[in-house]
């Protein structure tokens, strides 16, 4: 089991954010990521490792390089959200057109 | 993935009259949600309703008007979180309204749904995160915009 702690130690470094903001576009090998820093491979692989300890990332051995991309499950709430928000607004527009009709109602009545 | 809503709707309603039901405070909060809005651009404005904590969110949304283009078009920001201040969700609403013979067609767009700011917020949320480190993850949430 995490801990709050390993996350937010995870995501507390800037280079750490930096990374997880890159693989939010695509994912890339170390040695790519590598070159997007001012940073040694051996560093960057450490970080990679602490990002995959938090279950932040997965790594996917690919022939020589190892890819790395962001842990799908972390978006499991844009997706709720989303569902959520989709019922949310048919419901409150099938209200808005309920209270258009009994406003016309209203008017035929009058 | 797919980042923005859209909903589609038909209103056997003139444009004036769904207008007025999106831009009168009394009207909208007869459909959607108690609220203060206001049609001026640049008005705050938030929206109350029911906290959904499975969600991270404390039941007040966190508005901010953007545009206004009478009878045509209103778009507002559309916020929220588990508690003031920190906000896990960062969207935007655009209303766009078309006459149709005598009816309108509204097209509602919910857009900006940004996966991983959402997600480091609920993750801290759901792990009983404790009050007084929230303000350092809001500081990070800040940082990484």
């Amino acid at each position: 089991m995490k801990t709050t702690a390993d996350t937010f130690q995870a995501i507390a470094d800037p280079s750490r954010r930096e990374i997880l903001m890159l693989l939010t576009k695509d994912r890339y090998s170390i040695n790519a990521l590598a070159s997007n820093f001012d940073m040694s491979r051996p560093a960057v692989s450490k970080h990679v490792k602490v990002l995959y300890e938090a279950g932040l990332i997965l790594i996917r051995d690919q022939g020589r390089e190892r890819y790395c991309e962001l842990k799908p499950d972390g978006f499991d709430q844009i997706k709720s959200w989303m569902a959520f928000f989709e019922q949310f607004w048919r419901e409150k527009l099938q209200n808005l057109e309920n209270l258009l009709n009994q406003q016309a109602k209203g008017q035929k009545l009058n | 993935m797919k980042r923005d809503l859209v909903i589609k709707w038909h209103f056997p309603h003139p444009v004036e009259k769904v207008w007025k039901c999106l831009t009168d405070p009394e009207l909208v909060s007869q459909w959607l949600m108690k609220n203060d809005f206001q049609p001026i651009v640049g008005h705050k404005f938030n929206f109350h309703t029911k906290p959904i904590p499975k969600m991270s969110f404390d039941g007040i949304v966190y508005c901010e008007v953007l545009e206004i283009v009478p009878n045509k078009k209103l778009v507002y920001t559309w916020k929220g979180g588990p508690q003031p201040g920190v906000v896990g969700l960062d969207t935007l609403l655009t209303w766009t309204l078309t006459p149709d013979g005598d009816g309108t067609r509204m097209v509602l767009e919910h857009s900006g749904f940004k996966g991983w700011k959402n997600y480091l917020a609920s993750i801290f949320m759901e792990s009983g995160w404790k009050k007084g480190i929230s303000r350092r993850l809001t500081e990070v949430l800040t940082e990484m915009k």
